[in-house]
């Protein structure tokens, strides 16, 4: 079900694609309704079931269904054994969604028998899916809905936060930089930028393998990756940050465990990136995400007591390949489509023949992430040692002094209670806690943390990992 | 120049002590600013200075009762624009000056504020305990924090800025630079009587010149010497008793503060002349200037390091083509020295000083400079035998 979701979307972005010169709207709707007939139970060996997959909005503004035919009909011998047409969807289900976003502009229905398609963990699968297609096309509201065993699940893939950015070849993206991380407790309300700042990396051209192209792929293959670190911490300047997951998601779907990708921590240089450790997460992991998934583990530090005392936020890196294949010959959509399934079946080959040039690019990526982790790391350091001098100089004077007047001014402005014992202890204990706190959470507003347009980042043929 | 004309008029009369009565009659109105300086000085108590201190100390605390990070507020000692022109002071600090701000949650200036604030719990504690130490000492104790001692001298005259209190207030010394000899005898304040009259041997100028008492001399007048090779030359050829009874003292080069305030405190003691033996070029014009105006850095200490009365003796540009030195002896100017004696023309005490702007259009006219040694080129010893006796005998200073 899954690669026959997945053909439908290809059909769908490559449609859009071809028009995306002609208009830069992005927005609109996808349904996804996957429902199993009234009465059948899914327990029986042959499971049926039904998906209709229909759009509308702007992004697939222009799409007539008449000039798809012979698409569609291509698209169906592809997609064997799915039975096409099947049972008609609700006309209730569409209604609604064409009060969101308009009259349909496609439409197709399709049937498939397959016993391992009602279990939640298929479920899980599809979810996966969309989540990474809505990763790179934000623009899109994607609804999900299944009906399975009298059942009914609603999932609404929805982004908040988006921007548009220009790969190579004015490929224009609408990437979800929404982050979900709570701020954590001593952030002020409306002071914690929600939002994800990509960076574009610069664009890797990418040799085609012999065996490859003896299946008919030719032309020219790139890569471009773009890095997105979540959450944000531009305003926080002072605070230490720990690098702990990287995904790698990419435009052209990674089926299974990739040899290349969860090898890639082996042949990556830690020793220089200052990690200790990084793998690849298990495949179960995998599957309910998009791209492989790697756990970032640091170097022990000398004074884990220190470590414990500084204030850090941990932050998740999405690299997301983005592979861009022209080739002058190839512009009709069924052409379009073969072609991107060859590239999709050999991603593998493909990575493993660019194995340097990609490694390097990933190296380069987190390298950038990393500094600057290290840079507020020091940072923090710095304010940390100079704080402990801070206080044990003003608290040397506090103490040492005999003026009743100086004492008690200190002792209320800090709203300690003036206790003959541990007056001075407590109030040294409110100064260290007040010191710590305004100077690890210093906020520095940064316009484009807050700013509520949605931007259009620039191409650039450096790579922008500034950005982070 | 009306020195100069009874000079040559009554040539049985010194120059230098018809200066040193002018001087005396003059003395009044000066000696009393002195003394209300001075008595002004002295009323700052050591509980004033650690009122001072404990304010800071309550704003730092009131911030962060607010949740806002401490700032430190130093007023900028290195900007002209901070600085005025008075022609009985010298450069003094503008009561409105621009203030640099150094804050405790930038990473780039907090590494200073820790410093500051150690360096005034280490002032504090030598106030409460009436004991002193060393700007030295202090960075010793602390090495790792400070970094160089560069950073403790900087920092404690920004405190000292800071407060408005003077260094020596704050019980903090600094090992001297200075040399001193010649006709004079005082006593340390921890009693020590230092005799500076060995002629072989210099004295290294006192660490604490406002302790310094019983100050005994008959000097005629004091010479500020600029680089300690002329120093030793002048102490090697005994020139402080061969001519007339007087007062040598190098700074060995830029004077530090102790230098600065020992000419101070023989001026407001002794009241004689104050002449001044620098290079004709305009690092040694600039060093004189020092002394006698004052700098940008210290400028909020002005009313106790300056000496405006400070007279230029030698080595004058015009002096080079009056004495005919040996070409070879003469230094082009650099680009640089152009570039400082330009900067100097500019400088607000030269409308008041003719007779010095004349020389230095002279010298920048001319683009040659030359130290004193170039007068060696005449003869061995033209310095001590010829140069200065006939200098200070008819009047040739400005």
């Amino acid at each position: 079900m899954l690669k026959e979701m997945q053909q439908v979307l290809r059909l769908l972005m490559l449609m859009g694609k071809q028009r995306q010169k002609l208009c830069l709207r992005t927005g609109g709707g996808l349904l996804l309704l996957l429902w199993t007939d009234t009465g059948v139970s899914t327990q029986k060996l042959n499971c049926t079931v039904n998906c209709t997959v229909a759009a509308a909005g702007p992004w697939c503004a222009g799409i007539q269904m008449e000039a798809l035919q012979p698409v569609l009909a291509s698209l169906k011998e592809s997609m064997f054994p799915c039975v096409w047409p099947c049972n008609e969807p609700d006309p209730e289900e569409l209604s609604a969604f064409t009060d969101l976003y308009g009259s349909l502009r496609l439409l197709l229905s399709f049937q498939v028998k397959d016993t391992r398609h009602c279990t939640s963990e298929w479920q899980a699968h599809i979810e996966a899916f969309l989540r990474t297609f809505s990763l790179a096309n934000a623009g899109i509201q994607i609804h999900l809905k299944l009906k399975i065993n009298g059942e009914t699940s609603l999932r609404e893939l929805s982004v908040k936060f988006k921007r548009r950015v220009a790969l190579a070849d004015q490929l224009l993206l609408t990437l979800d930089v929404t982050c979900s991380a709570p701020p954590p407790w001593c952030v002020k309300k409306g002071c914690w930028c929600v939002r994800g700042h990509p960076a574009i990396g610069g664009r890797l051209p990418l040799s085609i393998p012999p065996q490859t192209m003896e299946q008919g792929l030719f032309g020219d293959l790139s890569v471009q990756v773009v890095a997105l670190l979540t959450p944000c911490l531009l305003p926080y300047p002072n605070v230490t940050t720990e690098l702990t997951h990287i995904q790698n998601p990419s435009n052209i779907p990674v089926n299974g465990p990739s040899g290349f990708f969860q090898k890639l921590p082996a042949v990556l240089d830690c020793q220089e990136l200052g990690l200790d450790r990084l793998y690849c997460s298990s495949f179960k992991d995998l599957v309910y995400s998009g791209g492989t998934v790697y756990t970032v583990e640091k170097d022990s530090w000398d004074d884990p007591e220190q470590e414990s005392s500084l204030p850090t936020v941990q932050q998740s890196l999405l690299l997301f390949f983005f592979l861009q294949h022209s080739d002058p010959f190839t512009s009709q959509l069924t052409d379009l489509m073969a072609t991107e399934v060859l590239i999709e079946l050999h991603l593998e080959d493909i990575l493993n023949n660019n194995r340097q040039a990609v490694v390097a690019a990933v190296q380069t990526e987190l390298k950038n992430t990393l500094k600057s982790q290290n840079h507020r790391k020091k940072q923090q350091e710095k304010l940390h040692a100079a704080a402990e001098v801070i206080l044990s100089s003003s608290m040397s004077i506090v103490s040492s002094s005999s003026s009743m007047d100086f004492r008690n001014a200190c002792l209320n402005r800090m709203k300690v209670c003036v206790c003959q014992v541990h007056d001075t202890h407590e109030l040294a204990a409110s100064l260290r806690e007040s010191l710590w706190r305004v100077t690890s959470w210093k906020f520095v507003p940064r316009a484009k943390c807050f700013s509520t347009k949605m931007e259009v980042h620039p191409v650039h043929d450096e790579p922008t990992t500034a950005e982070i | 120049f009306t020195f100069l004309l009874i000079g040559y008029i009554s040539n049985y009369i010194d120059p230098i002590d018809i200066l040193g009565s002018i001087r005396q009659f003059n003395i009044g109105w000066k000696r009393f600013s002195c003394d209300i300086i001075t008595s002004f000085s002295i009323s700052m108590s050591s509980q004033e200075i650690l009122n001072r201190i404990e304010s800071i100390i309550l704003e730092i605390v009131t911030s962060l009762s607010k949740a806002e990070a401490p700032v430190l507020a130093l007023p900028n000692r290195s900007s002209w624009a901070n600085v005025s022109f008075d022609s009985a002071i010298g450069l003094q600090m503008s009561s409105r000056q621009s203030v640099t701000t150094i804050r405790s949650d930038c990473p780039s200036s907090v590494t200073k504020f820790a410093q500051i604030l150690k360096i005034l719990s280490v002032i504090y504690r030598l106030v409460q305990s009436n004991s002193y130490a060393t700007k030295r000492d202090i960075y010793y104790n602390n090495t790792k924090l400070f970094g160089s001692q560069k950073a403790v001298d900087s920092i404690v005259d920004d405190i000292s800025c800071m407060l408005k209190v003077p260094r020596r207030s704050l019980h903090v010394l600094a090992t001297s630079k200075g040399l001193i000899s010649g006709d004079l005898c005082y006593m340390e304040e921890d009693g020590t009587r230092i005799d500076c009259n060995s002629s072989s041997t210099a004295v290294s100028v006192s660490s604490n010149i406002s302790g310094i008492k019983n100050i005994v001399s008959s000097a005629k007048f004091v010479m500020i010497i600029e680089k300690d090779a002329t120093f030793q030359r002048l102490l090697d050829d005994d020139f402080c008793t061969k001519l007339s009874p007087c007062i040598i003292i190098t700074g060995k080069g830029v004077p530090d503060v102790n230098s600065r305030l020992m000419v101070k405190r023989l001026w407001d003691e002794l009241h004689i002349p104050i002449f001044a033996l620098v290079d004709a070029d305009p690092h040694g014009i600039e060093i004189m200037c020092i002394y006698k105006y004052g700098s940008v850095a210290m400028s909020f200490e002005a009313h106790s390091l300056t000496v405006p009365s400070v007279m230029w003796l030698g080595l004058l540009p015009s002096d080079l083509q009056r004495l005919r030195v040996p070409k070879d002896a003469l230094i082009p100017l650099t680009k640089r020295d152009e570039s400082k004696l330009c900067s100097l023309l500019e400088r607000p005490y030269l409308t008041s000083q003719p007779e010095w702007e004349k020389e230095m259009k002279l010298m920048q006219q001319n683009k040659v400079k030359a130290e004193i040694q170039s007068l060696t080129a005449i003869a061995p010893d033209f310095l001590t035998q010829i140069y200065l006796p006939n200098k200070l005998r008819y009047g040739g200073w400005i």
